[in-house]
């Protein structure tokens, strides 16, 4: 952190200005401190000021009683005012002396209490004048005292003090001091008996120096003169503790002042700084909204908690597709949208990147999250799946680990198109091999299945442009749809073209998807018509291919004339037969008889080739065992295919597929229509077995146990059916348990 | 190749299906859709509309119905004007909105032309689009009506439109 950006070097104007204000105030205090301690010894001095006036005129009156008591005899009034006598000359004496030297005396409470010495020139003039009455003064009195010692002796008592019990002791002497004790009465009374002359002529000298005119003063008695003295002292003293308090005024007043215009300055520049700190906040958090509000990527912060920070980009929600509220915990988010296996790697991840064991930079290709695939729904509620990618970094603040800053893009476009160009990669290749094995093949025969489809394709588009007004208006176009896609990608499979086989048979995954529907809406319609462009796109393109084949190999665009005995779809079927063999680990052996197919009409040539594939399909998937089945049942492994065509006069033809494997075997085909549900036990049980083996020509119904390229979608038989059907035929099936099955197609060329 | 797939087509169709709900809180319902080519209906209307885009897409698209459907829809709308002109602006709404749409699905790179609007005799869209053009057939009420789309991504080489008129 630089000095520029430290807190004191943000707030130092302020912190001067508190500082300064703290020291006014501190200066303030103690100046008021030490005015009011002044004070407080102002306030003794004119207190005990004022009461040595009183003092002198009391001591002045104990004289007179006491010489009035002893004309008349008055015992009493003697003692009385020999204690009072005592009081005030011992309190007198000694407070003088504080006056003068500073000493313990006797407060107004009676507690010993601390005299500071008179500090101005006219006060020490006052108390010296004092003196030069009172020392000869004191030395009348002092015979008629409770002793005759001087006050003060104990040098202690100039000392202040304070503790608690120094002061009782002192407290304690000043009262021995001042008390006339009965013992000491009655020891005076006994020299007053003894001797009264001789303390009349005490007490009369005392008397007469009190009265006596003073010829330095200009009263005209002493005591008189030491009232006035002690008057002078006290009003000397109240114009000093006066003076004293108006300093304290106008320091207090000044000091009040700096403090106000410090706290002032203060407020000033609090105010400023923080108008300038709301300003510099209200500027940053409007960027950040500008940045949050802007930005495509999702933008959040993720505590150690794993909770979402209070501000994340406004394109989160979107990305996401769910409710972000501020400070949700971010995992049942994520937990939401993420495959499960994928959703407890991120967990892991983020736990690692939110400790500090490992460096961010080491575990960033773990990152579990990019790419992702989440599924959401569309506005319309169908479910599309979408890529979401999810990349951290550790936000550190005073060298720890504080928050995760969460980016989120949504990458679907970037991989659906990366699939794509992999896609048309694989789409290349295949295509090129498709070329490689179209050039091997016979061109005649690619030809018409080309042109083939190319009417397939344009029935199905003519029948999806019927208006179709329900559901099941629509079925019945999806079935027919089906029938032809079917037969399509067998006569692909055929002939070896990979490419419209399998865009064939996703077509055929597709549309049986649609069929187990409850409904059938436009919106599938819509769906249809995009593959069956996808079918034309792949058709153009190999009727191309095959166009440039047939000039390189100089042929007619035409079919031509068979110049040899055998049928090419022989060759075709063969293969099939055994490719669809292999891929199912069964052994197969076809012969075929088709050179009748020559002498029919190109049409029914056609019908026959689809019927032949199917039959074929159903044979090696159906029928044909497995070579460990077969040799149980005393079969040799391989499998026996036969297809043929014979001419039994009159235009009538039979078209014959056998094979000889497992056959129908109706109380096998029950069990397993009841299992898939498609009849209950009890109509099982009451169909005879022709009724159960007819149902294998119903649409969408399959014996496979799974669906895969070349069984399971319930296409099949009912396209059989629905062609021969169409040629005018009709079909016979023969088959025994174990031993075979043959499907017989009897039609005519003459209609 | 066109490039196009089925989620882009939709997105035409919604327009118009929105377009339809809003005015008359009745949406339209695909009843098919097919490509266009020689021996299959043009589904062209009396009054058709269109948008031509350019950009990352190219080529139109046309939204075509009958008289009848849209000056019902007009009388739905609470329109006391019913002429050929007020029709043919609600064709042009109709495409208009198609272009909203279009606009926010691929983006503001997206050239899109004003609307046009204009009578056109049965076969006419068989004339102008590309062939395998998608032609979706919709209903509202009872009226049916066609969104044509034409177009393709701007890198595969589009078929030059027929001239008009």
């Amino acid at each position: 952190m630089d000095d520029k950006s430290s807190i004191f070097f943000k707030y130092r104007k302020i912190i001067f200005a508190v500082i300064t204000f703290m020291i006014v105030d501190a200066t303030v205090i103690g100046i008021n401190f030490y005015n009011t301690y002044m004070a407080d010894e102002s306030a003794v001095s004119i207190n005990l000021s004022g009461r040595q006036r009183m003092m002198s005129q009391r001591m002045t009156k104990a004289l007179l009683t006491m010489d009035r008591a002893l004309e008349t005899g008055d015992e009493d009034g003697v003692k009385t005012s020999l204690k009072e006598l005592t009081l005030t000359v011992r309190r007198f004496d000694r407070t003088l002396m504080g006056f003068r030297d500073g000493a313990m005396v006797t407060g107004g409470d009676d507690n010993p209490t601390y005299l500071t010495r008179v500090d101005t020139d006219e006060a020490r003039q006052f108390v010296a004048d004092a003196y030069v009455i009172w020392n000869p003064y004191m030395e009348r009195l002092k015979p008629l005292l409770n002793s005759d010692r001087e006050s003060f002796l104990d040098e202690r008592f100039k000392q202040k003090l304070t503790d608690a019990p120094t002061l009782e002791e002192v407290k304690n002497k000043f009262k021995a001091e001042e008390a006339f004790t009965d013992t000491e009465f009655a020891k005076k009374l006994e020299y007053i008996k003894n001797d009264p002359d001789a303390f009349r002529a005490e007490l009369k000298a005392a008397v007469d120096f009190a009265l006596e005119k003073n010829p330095t003063h200009s009263e005209p008695q002493n005591n008189r003169a030491v009232l006035k003295l002690m008057n002078a002292l006290t009003t000397d003293l109240e114009h000093v503790a006066n003076k004293q308090a108006k300093k304290l005024r106008i320091i207090l007043v000044v000091g009040i002042l700096v403090a106000l215009a410090n706290f002032g300055y203060t407020v000033v520049i609090s105010i400023g700084d923080l108008m300038r700190g709301d300003r510099e906040l209200a500027l940053a958090r409007k960027e950040t909204v500008e940045i949050l509000s802007t930005v495509r990527e999702g933008l959040f912060l993720l505590d150690k908690d794993k909770k979402i920070g209070t501000q994340f980009s406004e394109s989160l929600p979107d990305i996401l597709r769910r409710d972000i509220i501020p400070g949700a915990d971010f995992l049942p988010h994520l937990e939401a949208i993420a495959p499960r296996n994928i959703y407890e790697a991120a967990v892991d991840y983020i736990e690692l990147l939110l400790g500090d064991r490992v460096k961010e930079a080491l575990v960033t290709s773990l990152n579990p999250l990019t790419n992702v695939p989440v599924l959401a729904a569309d506005i319309r509620g169908n479910t599309q799946t979408r890529y979401l990618s999810f990349f951290f970094n550790r936000v550190v603040a005073e060298e720890k680990i504080s928050h995760l800053l969460v980016t989120v893009q949504d990458v679907t476009d970037k991989v659906v198109l990366t699939q794509q160009v992999e896609q048309a990669k694989n789409q290349a290749k295949i295509e090129v091999e498709t070329l490689l094995r179209l050039a091997s093949s016979d061109f005649d025969s690619l030809k018409q299945f080309i042109d083939g489809v190319g009417e397939s394709l344009a029935q199905i588009n003519e029948k999806m442009s019927t208006p179709h007004d329900d559901s099941r208006e629509r079925l019945h176009t999806l079935n027919y749809i089906m029938r032809i896609v079917h037969s399509v990608k067998g006569e692909a499979a055929a002939l070896g073209i990979d490419v419209l086989e399998a865009y064939a048979h996703e077509c055929e995954k597709e549309m049986v998807a649609m069929r187990e529907e409850d409904s059938l809406s436009g919106d599938q319609m819509l769906r249809l018509a995009v593959l069956l462009e996808g079918f034309y796109q792949r058709h153009s393109s190999l009727a191309q291919i095959v166009s440039r084949l047939g000039n390189a190999l100089g042929k007619a665009q035409t079919a031509g004339e068979w110049t040899a005995q055998k049928h090419p779809f022989a060759d075709h079927i063969t293969a099939l037969a055994q490719r669809i063999a292999v891929d199912h680990g069964k052994q197969i052996e076809v012969s075929c008889q088709f050179e009748r197919f020559f002498s029919l009409p190109k049409a029914t040539t056609k019908e026959l080739q689809d019927i032949s594939i199917q039959l074929v399909r159903n044979a090696l998937m159906h029928g044909i065992e497995a070579p460990n089945h077969r040799t149980m049942n005393n079969k040799p492994p391989t499998g026996a295919l036969s297809l043929w065509c014979e001419y039994l006069g009159h235009g009538q033809y039979t078209f014959t597929v056998r094979d000889d494997g497992c056959g129908i075997v109706p109380e096998r085909l029950r069990e397993h229509f009841v299992k898939k549900n498609i009849m209950s036990p009890e109509e099982a049980a009451t169909l005879s077995d022709h009724e159960i083996a007819n149902h294998l020509f119903q649409p969408g119904i399959s014996t496979s146990e799974t669906a895969d390229q070349d069984s399971g979608h319930g296409i099949g038989l009912d396209v059989v059916l629905e062609k021969v059907k169409d040629m005018g035929g009709y079909m016979l099936v023969k088959s025994r348990p174990n031993q075979f099955t043959e499907f017989s197609i009897q039609f005519s060329t003459v209609h | 190749m066109k490039g196009i797939n089925e989620k882009d087509i939709r997105i035409f169709v919604d327009a118009v299906s929105n377009f339809f709900f809003h005015a008359t809180q009745e949406k339209v319902e695909i009843k098919t859709a097919y490509l266009l080519e020689s021996d299959v209906p043009s589904s062209t209307y009396d009054l058709t509309s269109y948008i031509t885009l350019s950009g990352s897409f190219t080529g139109r698209i046309y939204f075509s119905a009958p008289r009848t459907m849209l000056t019902h829809l007009l009388v739905a709308m609470g329109e006391q004007t019913r002429d050929n002109d007020r029709l043919l602006d609600a064709a042009g709404e109709i495409a208009n909105t198609i272009s909203g749409n279009a606009r926010k699905h691929f983006g503001e790179t997206m050239e899109i032309s004003v609307p046009t609007a204009q009578a056109t005799d049965p076969n006419w869209l068989k004339t102008v689009v590309s062939p395998h053009s998608y032609v979706i057939l919709v209903k509202w009420k009872h009226y049916r009506a066609s969104v044509v789309v034409d177009i393709q991504r701007a890198d595969v080489p589009l078929a030059v439109p027929k001239a008009e008129n």
